[in-house]
């Protein structure tokens, strides 16, 4: 498994709110998340990614793992991870090619990455194949904030890909996309993950997207686990638990009582 | 556990079928003595106020004639080229140009201290904290004391103002840029911090260029502001027109000083309604 995690454990303020979650990804799937709002997806994949540290929980990238790591070794491993998020965090007011580049600061020398000016020419050309490879190339020297959220979107992918990623963790990529651009996003990151073997786990908004796009899914309810199955093995029943606690039956128990 | 609490202000009445909401504002008994007090306090601190400032309009009743005869010295301002138009256009130019350098050349030291005053891009709190410091003490400082300890230093003229404004500038830029800075979405700083890129990477690739129009219009804002600090400038000595309408005072010729302040009004009308044009042109 390229991304494996184990007993992820997080609370704030005495709350728990991951309480043991283990999952892995393989190279060439692509793993949806599902769960109601404030059910722990996105404080799992920032606690994986390292934005958030977690409480306690193993991370392993390829067999490694991060807290067996140190100094330029750990740096170097978490890099092999990149993080989409739902609003993109790109810079508009740059090129699509010159935030592209951005993904690949930590191979470029500090002086050389005060303006995209000095940017070398070999990342540049790698920007524009990263573009290339999500079908913007041709957008390469226009202004990001010119684009449309789809197209931002696949810019912040190829950013992801220009870092040389090979586990991308994406956090809602397409809740604040319209339809077709949410399919178009969702056909990228499945042909990323199928045609070049990369490890892609995305938090989804839409589990209609989740059957239809993700190898498997995995039920996050209250930070715990309910479910990770193959897409194809997931039922209305599923979902139900996931999305409405008030009918789940053990819930109706305790508020007959 | 009942399922809906209603607070204590809200009262239903009425029978089951047709219930309204009665409106009972819940009291707060406190409320107007507070008003009272602060009322009070602010009333007081003007009369200590009035009486420091030796506050007496009727002085001003007494004194309308002199200032009529002041006014009446002044007009018709003098046109003479010679005398006074060509040397006025001249100082202005010259305050012009101190405002534009005391704004320009603060540009590095402002940028360098606002990235290390900003929390979001500040290498280490200590930092921060020095970099806080020094530019308060900048902007404590008002730029006519500057004026005036570098009119000391390097003598009566322009250059002295042109320091002065550098100094003072750098304080209230540098602060309001950090501020900025501070204010702006830190999203594209923590994309490019999990791409494992450094600080100074970070900033500037993320937050710098995301804060640019900012900039720039704080910017324009100081360099209006700038121009017209240049003219009391040259009050103390530091060169321009300020120190041409002194003179004028000072020896009497009102009618000299009307047209250098005519041609001031000019020269701010004009610098305010450039820096309007690039701001809306920056916006659109
Ligand atoms: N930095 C934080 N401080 C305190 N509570 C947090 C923080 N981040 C997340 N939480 C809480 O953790 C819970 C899970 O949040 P999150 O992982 O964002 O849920 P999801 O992404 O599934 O909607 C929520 O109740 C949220 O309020
Ligand atoms: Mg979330």
């Amino acid at each position: 498994m390229l991304l494996s995690v184990q007993g992820l454990r997080k609370s704030f303020n005495g709350r728990n709110v991951l309480e043991g979650v283990d999952f892995s990804v393989a190279a060439g799937e692509l793993v949806a998340f599902l769960g109601a709002n404030g059910s722990g997806k996105s404080t799992t994949l920032r606690c994986v990614m390292g934005i958030t540290s977690p409480d306690s929980g193993s991370i392993r990238i390829d067999g490694a793992a991060l807290d067996s790591l140190q100094g330029r070794e750990l740096q170097q491993t978490r890099q092999r991870m990149a993080m989409i998020f739902q609003k993109i965090h790109l810079v508009p007011r740059r090129t699509a090619l010159d935030n592209v580049c951005a993904g690949a600061l930590s191979r470029i020398p500090t002086v050389r990455s005060l303006t995209p000016l000095l940017f070398p020419a070999d990342v540049q050309q790698e920007a524009l194949d990263c573009l290339d490879r999500v079908g913007l190339a041709d957008r390469a020297f226009d202004r990001v904030g010119r684009l449309s959220g789809g197209q931002q979107q696949r810019v912040a992918v190829a950013r992801a890909l220009c870092q040389r990623a090979d586990v991308v963790l994406a956090d809602e990529p397409v809740s604040a996309l319209d339809p077709h651009a949410a399919e178009q996003v969702m056909a990228l990151l499945r042909e990323l993950a199928h045609s070049e073997g990369l490890a892609v786990a995305a938090v989804l908004h839409q589990p209609d997207l989740a059957l239809r796009y993700a190898d498997r899914s995995i039920g996050l309810l209250q930070g715990s686990m309910t479910f990770d199955l193959p897409s194809t093995e997931i039922t209305a029943e599923h979902l139900d638990t996931l999305y409405a606690p008030d009918r789940n039956p053990s819930v109706d128990r305790t508020q007959a009582a | 556990m009942t399922p809906h609490t209603l607070t204590p202000a809200v009262v239903r009445r009425g029978s089951s079928a047709q219930t309204r909401v009665a409106l009972i504002r819940p009291k707060k008994p406190l409320r107007w003595i507070t008003t009272a007090a602060v009322a009070a306090a602010v009333v007081g601190l003007h009369a200590v106020a009035i009486e420091g400032t030796d506050f007496k309009p009727e002085l001003l009743v007494d004194g309308w004639k002199g200032m009529a005869a002041f006014i009446g010295d002044a007009f018709p301002p003098d046109l003479s080229w010679e005398k006074t138009l060509k040397p006025g256009l001249e100082a202005t130019l010259v305050t012009l140009w101190i405002g534009l350098l005391g704004t320009t050349l603060s540009v590095p030291f402002a940028l360098l201290l606002a990235a290390l005053a900003a929390e979001n891009t500040s290498p280490h709190r200590l930092v921060y904290q020095a970099a806080r410091a020094v530019l308060s003490f900048f902007r404590a400082v008002p730029d006519i004391v500057f004026a005036l300890i570098f009119v000391t230093a390097v003598g009566l003229g322009p250059f002295a103002g042109v320091l002065a404004l550098i100094c003072h500038n750098t304080g209230v830029m540098g602060k309001l840029w950090a501020e900025s800075m501070e204010e702006i979405d830190a999203g594209p700083q923590e994309a490019l911090r999990t791409a494992g890129a450094n600080r100074i990477q970070q900033v500037a690739n993320a937050t710098l260029p995301m804060v640019v129009p900012q900039f720039v219009g704080l910017l324009l804002y100081r360099f209006d502001v700038n121009v017209r600090s240049s003219l009391v400038l040259g009050l103390v000595g530091a060169g321009g027109i300020g120190l041409l309408i002194n003179q004028s005072i000072k020896s009497f010729q009102f009618d000299s000083m009307l047209t250098h302040i005519l041609i001031v009004l000019v020269l701010i009308i004009v610098v305010d309604q450039f820096s309007a044009w690039i701001r809306r042109r920056l916006a659109a």
